[in-house]
């Protein structure tokens, strides 16, 4: 235990002199930053930016709604329909408003992208305003309840746990371990009474306090707190215990610091973006599953958003504590072979 | 005999590694090792220094089979001719964590810094020394646990002449002090002052082994440095 605790901090040091610390309190207070930036939601996000065009012809009754609107709706008018394309390419507006060719009286929008939050924005506003002229009857659906609890800002939360989590899991942690061989200190550190165990133990602790010193920065600066923190704390613990095992199994598949990093990219994009835009792609949900990085995801978006609890994901921890196992003893192998040493 | 060698071999490729090689080593002695790049010198060090796992063969220390890890740990050293210390902390910093790995009081420290003269180095960085200070550092580090048996890959390659004559000054202090050293290096002078024996590696296999005057007289030595 003492050689353990000798080891860890002599990583940790290491950690503070080569910069690592300031890379994993960079990438949250990025996180940050990056989050703070982000659309509000509420009244101000929702007022959009629309163009009429001046010789158009639009029905007058849809032009006193919009215009009766103000606080909903932004309008511009210009000479022509080029000129409400310039602004709409220059991100100036969301959307230009012309009369529909085969449909009379109707209205065709054009957006930047048809799926975008201001598109939606912009549909929903005039079916209020076509509502509230017109007297119609309430729409089928009338209201739209999420699942998931929170702003957008918490809506990526999942997203860059994930990216801290596999950063320091398979770009930090192979260098170090490439690093202690490519020096030889780790002949150095064998010819002491540490046993290999001692010093993968010590390796393993490195990478988990690591990962829960960024996690915990993250949330101490967006005060994000979780839902669940005992279950929460249970991932975290799992997944940085995981994926620091997998990044020391990377790190001895190399002889060097460069290779580690090479080899540490091409693990880290595969795991992080499957796992983290499977929403929005079928294929993606269809294979992202077959990732470990999955088995953090899914749970940890759960949890946080979904008010999930870990008795209902036992599957997702064991499979993370399982692979860790794996990857920790076929580390061991390695280092008892002496593997590219 | 404290060192005993038997049909020891360890095999990367038909060219490289170590054949089946076999001899034995007194308590005291200091041995160089002498042979052209990739004859086996560096892989018999390390697998001396338990460092790789030989192929075949035995290699007892003080009768203690070498794959005993645990129970030779601090009786022998291993000094690799990189010097292998964290060099981003002081010579300090790295004399106290291997003290402390090894279970050595502090007190050694204090020892090391001052025979090897580094007491006025011990708060700078080991990168911001030259590589004969950071060799000294790495020798002393090894010594910390007072191994009686060092084994030292090329302990002068690319030092300048009075950092080749201090190590020279170390070498012959830790011998005097009947320590048993085995070093491989490709200066003839530095193989004359120091060894009092010489073994001879060629293509993987130990084709001399006597004392230093035969060697100098012998035609390997001619051929190996014609």
């Amino acid at each position: 235990m003492r050689n353990i605790l000798i080891l860890t901090f002599n990583d940790l040091a290491i950690a503070f002199r080569n910069k690592t610390f300031l890379l994993i309190l960079f990438v949250p207070l990025f996180v940050f930053v990056s989050l703070n930036l982000l659309d509000e939601s509420g009244a101000e996000a929702s007022k959009v930016r629309i163009v009429l065009v001046q010789h158009y012809a639009y029905a007058p009754a849809i032009i006193q709604s919009i215009m009766a609107a103000k606080q909903h709706i932004e309008v511009t008018c210009v000479q022509n329909e080029q000129d409400g394309v310039r602004l709409l390419k220059e991100r100036q507006i969301d959307g230009i408003l012309t009369p529909h060719d085969e449909a009379t009286g109707s209205l065709a929008l054009l957006v930047l992208k048809k799926d975008s939050i201001a598109a939606i924005t912009i549909m929903q506003n005039f079916s209020a305003l076509q509502k509230a002229a017109e007297g119609n009857a309430p729409d089928w659906i009338s209201s739209i309840k999420s699942l998931h609890r929170g702003d957008v800002q918490r809506e990526t939360l999942p997203t860059w746990v994930l990216m801290l989590v596999l950063l320091i899991g398979f770009i930090i942690l192979p260098m170090q371990v490439a690093e202690e061989k490519e020096k030889k200190l780790l002949l150095a550190l064998l010819q002491t009474p540490i046993h290999e165990l001692q010093w993968l133990i010590a390796k393993v602790i490195l990478g988990m306090v690591l990962i829960f010193i960024a996690v915990l920065f993250l949330h101490l600066l967006g005060s994000f707190g979780p839902l669940h923190l005992f279950d929460y704390s249970i991932f975290i613990l799992a997944g940085s215990f995981c994926f620091s095992a997998c990044g020391i199994f990377l790190g001895f598949l190399c002889r060097n610091q460069a290779s580690a990093r090479t080899l540490g990219v091409i693990f880290y994009l595969p795991h992080l973006l499957p796992a983290a835009m499977s929403d929005v792609s079928l294929k993606l949900t269809a294979v992202a599953p077959f990732l470990p990085s999955y088995q953090l995801y899914k749970p940890l978006q759960s949890i946080l958003l979904e008010d999930g609890q870990l008795a209902s994901m036992s599957f997702d921890w064991l499979y993370l504590i399982g692979l860790g196992l794996l990857m920790f003893y076929l580390s061991y192998l390695l280092m008892k072979r002496r593997w590219l040493m | 005999m404290q060192l005993e060698i038997l049909n020891l071999a360890r095999f990367y490729d038909q060219q490289r590694g170590l054949a089946p090689t076999s001899f034995t080593v007194s308590k005291g002695e200091m041995i160089a090792i002498v042979g052209h790049n990739g004859a086996g010198k560096s892989t018999l060090l390390k697998v001396l220094a338990n460092w790789i796992n030989p192929d075949a063969g035995i290699a007892m220390f003080d009768g203690i089979d070498l794959k005993n890890r645990a129970a030779l740990v601090g009786k022998v050293g291993f000094i690799p001719e990189v010097p292998n210390l964290f060099d981003v902390f002081s010579v300090e910093y790295n004399l106290r964590l291997f003290a402390a790995l090894t279970h050595t009081p502090f007190l050694r420290v204090e020892e090391i810094l001052d025979d090897f003269n580094l007491l006025a180095f011990r708060k700078n960085r080991i990168q911001t020394l030259s590589k004969g200070l950071q060799q000294r550092v790495n020798i002393g580090r090894a010594l910390l646990s007072d191994p009686s048996l060092l084994l030292l890959d090329e302990p002068t390659s690319g030092l300048d002449f009075e950092m080749t004559k201090e190590i020279h000054r170390l070498l012959k202090t830790m011998h005097e002090a009947g320590k048993t050293i085995l070093f491989t290096s490709h200066r003839p002078e530095e193989i004359k002052s120091l060894a009092t024996r010489i073994m001879v590696l060629h293509q993987s296999r130990l084709i001399f082994d006597g004392p230093g005057e035969a060697y100098f007289r012998s035609e390997i030595h001619e051929n190996l440095y014609a």
